[in-house]
């Protein structure tokens, strides 16, 4: 590896991309660091966050030790929303667990879905008509649409409180998001969790209406990002406090298994959908926004890049999708009918690219059940909020928070 | 699949010619940290996919004296345009430990926790090998197929 | 639900004085129904958001479905809060912390459960990590169904419990009574607060485990 502290260096090809050398450092906080070696003579002060807290980001309690205002060492507490259902899914058959997982990263939940159900079709070797790919990929661009809308206003909350201005940011953008949950209840009947996706397709085909509907909201969402853009990029106080704030060094992230916004801002070219395209997305160009600085700003400035992807791939996709049935396999009237055949294990791992990073499923088929042995959620959120304690370590308190909004965890796929 | 030089770096490394496409090589336990390393050096797997723990009880019909065994599966992958994972597994007989990555990838430390909790997949040189989503004195594993789903817990359940 | 003396209509000092004045019973009734009024339609909310639930609550409390306009305003603390929604599944783990913050709820003080989870554990009542149903532990005036509840459906529960504030300031509320029999239907394992067949043992044992969280406790002072 060149050496970091050439300044003629200004990226390294490090595990299959170029990073930026700026952001790699030699060393790492240690997570584990004894309290007691930091300074014996001084005071440190031991502030809880959470498990429940303002900032709308789930049950998470970080306990912080503190130099004044200053972190010294962050360790993260998981489990508060541990809800089992990893051992659910062994219980349930293979057509059941999409309603399940739903929950987990109950933001954008069809992702859920879709991770499972491609994993399951995987090991049960069903194939997905061309209709049901590109309504995927459509309704797949619609959720990173709202899910990045509400991670706008919740940032905006977490920075500015709700009667100190967050508030405004975080009211807009929930008017936006109420437009795509109309959209989905216009399609599956639900708001908010849908079982849509099944191993084989989806249940529900398009309403009559539906693609104007979407046109609409998107030309709506297009002007409204401009809004934002005014609101927020150019504002003094926002550049304040995230410009230069929570700079995540690339190797740590590649490391940590964190990919999505956070990995990009940081300038990791990786992207699922455009390097190990699934569903419908061999058919559009992603274009992938690479931001070098790695901080707080640059995480904002990526996922408002990718919303104006999203409004793209979806205006590509939505006025040519084929005609055709939607689930390849026929639609399950019997909990148990769709089963592994193989006689021995069967395993399968497939990987979709969630608005927080790879959202995985690793499932280990059992010979003549309909019920998964082991199916294992990979969240991305996971590895996000497992930065913490490398992050934290030398920011101030308001820091904290605003970085580990900018991370964007949700709770519900950390602890399932 | 497993991409052409990971399969040509078990064959180096492992002998074996023909890994399991999903879950890949079976790694001996004292060769798990070379062929981790080979990977995250040589080859820039650097990306920590997962690290997922099953657990296989003795079959019923089996002979005396089969062990139950937790199967520890790892993934790691290379970024970028033409991105490509490489799967690699342990089997280890139940209270057995198998080496830690820890040390290689960050990543690892968390998963190998969460395995440990839920599964009772033991790591041998991981630096905090302790519950992280259960109460810290909660008993048992959750995920091992014995037990049971609907456990109580007094006072809350 | 009027558990504890404690929870009865709120009097005023004012009233005795009143009371002693010959005609003051009319500006008794005045003043009840003025303190009624406000108590009922200020009611501060502090959502207990766990899970997806949190995400429809903050959906209720935005533009479209304005929660302000019925006087609710969502508060970070709970001391400065009349009603607690609790939006999201209750697990084990967090179960004490939550009966933590009701206990420091000062009186006179709401619950709604929002959600399956809440009220009953929903599809999770069975797992090993997971209260079925917040009532296991801390009383509940108004249960608001739904996986996730529409917002729409999160204001017809903070009216109707508008509507029961009122009815117990009149003296009109009825207490519905909770049976031992379950009608048919699986009782959680753990009786719930306000069932005939709840034990003192469950109480004292829920209170030791909050207080047993921090110092001293479950959880030393570690220095890790």
């Amino acid at each position: 590896m060149a050496s970091v502290a050439d300044p003629r260096v200004k990226d390294l090809a490090i595990g299959g991309v170029r990073v930026p050398a700026a952001l790699v450092r030699e060393t790492w906080p240690d997570p584990y660091m004894d309290i007691e070696d930091y300074d014996p003579e001084s005071d440190l002060m031991s502030l809880n966050m959470g498990p429940q807290h303002p900032s709308t980001h789930g049950v998470l309690r970080v306990k912080l030790f503190l130099d004044g205002e200053i972190c010294v060492k962050c360790v993260p507490y998981l489990g508060y929303l541990h809800r089992g259902v990893e051992k659910l899914c062994e219980k349930l058959t293979y057509v059941q667990v999409p309603s399940v997982v739903d929950k987990n990263d109950y933001v954008s939940p069809m992702m859920n879905e879709l991770a499972v159900c491609m994993s399951f079709e995987k090991l049960l070797g069903i194939e997905v008509p061309e209709r049901a790919l590109v309504m995927r990929t459509v309704i797949a661009e619609l959720q990173r649409l709202s899910s990045h809308l509400l991670w706008v206003g919740t940032w905006g909350l977490d920075m500015g409180g709700a009667i100190g201005g967050g508030g405004s940011l975080f009211i807009h953008t929930f008017r936006e998001r109420e437009l795509f949950l109309d959209l989905f209840e216009e399609l599956t009947g639900g708001r908010f969790h849908y079982n849509h996706h099944t191993p084989g397709g989806q249940r529900h085909d398009i309403p009559p209406g539906w693609e104007a509907q979407v046109h609409q909201v998107l030309n709506v969402l297009e002007s409204r990002l401009i809004e934002y853009e005014d609101l927020c990029t150019d504002n003094h106080i926002f550049q304040a406090r995230t410009v230069g704030v929570g700079v995540i060094d690339p190797v740590l992230a590649m490391e940590l298994g964190v990919s999505g916004p956070v990995a990009r801002a940081s300038g990791i070219d990786h992207d699922l959908r455009r390097d190990a395209p699934y569903a419908a997305y061999d058919r559009v160009k992603v274009q992938v926004p690479v931001r070098q600085e790695g901080d707080c700003f640059a995480r904002y400035m990526v996922r408002l890049a990718e919303m104006r992807e999203s409004i793209r791939i979806v205006r590509c996709l939505i006025d040519d999708i084929p005609e055709g049935p939607i689930c390849g396999a026929k639609m399950v009237k019997l909990p148990g009918s769709q089963k592994v055949k193989a006689k021995e294990f069967v395993y399968a791992y497939s990987a979709i690219e969630s608005p927080r990073g790879e959202l995985g499923t690793w499932v280990v088929g059992q010979p003549k059940s309909a019920s998964a042995y082991r199916c294992k959620i990979r969240p991305p959120s996971y590895h996000l909020v497992s930065m913490l304690p490398y992050l934290c370590v030398g920011q101030m308190i308001s820091d904290i928070v605003v970085v580990l909004g900018s991370l964007d965890p949700i709770l519900g796929e950390v602890d399932r | 699949m497993i991409p052409d030089d990971a399969r040509a770096l078990f064959e180096r490394l492992l002998e074996e010619k023909d890994p399991h496409p999903e879950i890949g090589p079976r790694v001996p336990c004292d060769q798990l940290l070379a062929v981790a390393r080979a990977l995250k050096e040589e080859l820039e797997y650097r990306f920590f996919v997962y690290c997922a723990a099953a657990h296989f009880p003795a079959p019923k019909d089996a002979e005396e004296g089969t062990p139950a065994e937790i199967l520890v599966a790892y993934r790691v992958r290379r970024l970028g345009p033409g991105t490509v994972t490489v799967p690699f597994h342990v089997r280890v007989p139940v209270d057995t430990a198998s080496p830690s990555l820890a040390s290689l990838y960050a990543g690892a430390d968390w998963q190998e926790r969460e395995q440990y909790d839920l599964v009772g997949a033991l790591f041998e040189g991981h630096p905090d090998l302790r519950r992280i989503m259960m109460p810290e004195d909660w008993e048992g594993h959750p995920l091992r197929r014995e037990y049971a789903i609907d456990t109580p817990h007094f006072p809350w359940r | 639900m009027a558990l504890d003396e404690s929870n009865k209509p709120f009097e005023h000092p004012v009233y005795s004085v009143l009371e002693q004045i010959p005609g003051g019973a009319i500006g008794l009734t005045t003043l009840d129904s003025l303190l009624t009024w406000g108590q009922r339609n200020s009611l501060w909310v502090f959502p207990m958001a766990t899970s997806c639930c949190g995400i429809e609550f903050m959906a209720a409390a935005c533009s479209r479905f304005d929660m302000d306009r019925i006087g609710s305003i969502a508060r970070g603390t709970p001391r400065q809060c009349d009603v607690m929604v609790i939006a999201g599944t209750i697990t084990v783990k967090m179960a004490p912390r939550v009966k933590k913050l009701w206990d420091q709820m000062p009186e006179p003080k709401w619950a709604i459960a929002m959600g399956s989870c809440a009220i009953s554990g929903d599809f999770y009542r069975d797992i090993y990590s997971v209260v079925p149903g917040v009532d296991v532990f801390m009383p509940i005036d108004v249960y608001v169904p739904g996986c996730p509840p529409n917002p729409e459906a999160l204001l017809e529960g903070m009216r109707a419990l508008q509507q029961k504030i009122e009815a117990q300031r009149n003296g009109t509320w009825v207490e519905p009574v909770i049976s031992a029999d379950s009608h048919g239907l699986r009782a959680p394992g753990i009786p719930r607060v306000g069932s005939p067949s709840r034990e003192d043992s469950v109480d004292e044992a829920q209170l030791a485990s909050v207080q047993g969280m921090g110092l001293g406790g479950a959880e030393k002072r570690e220095n890790e």
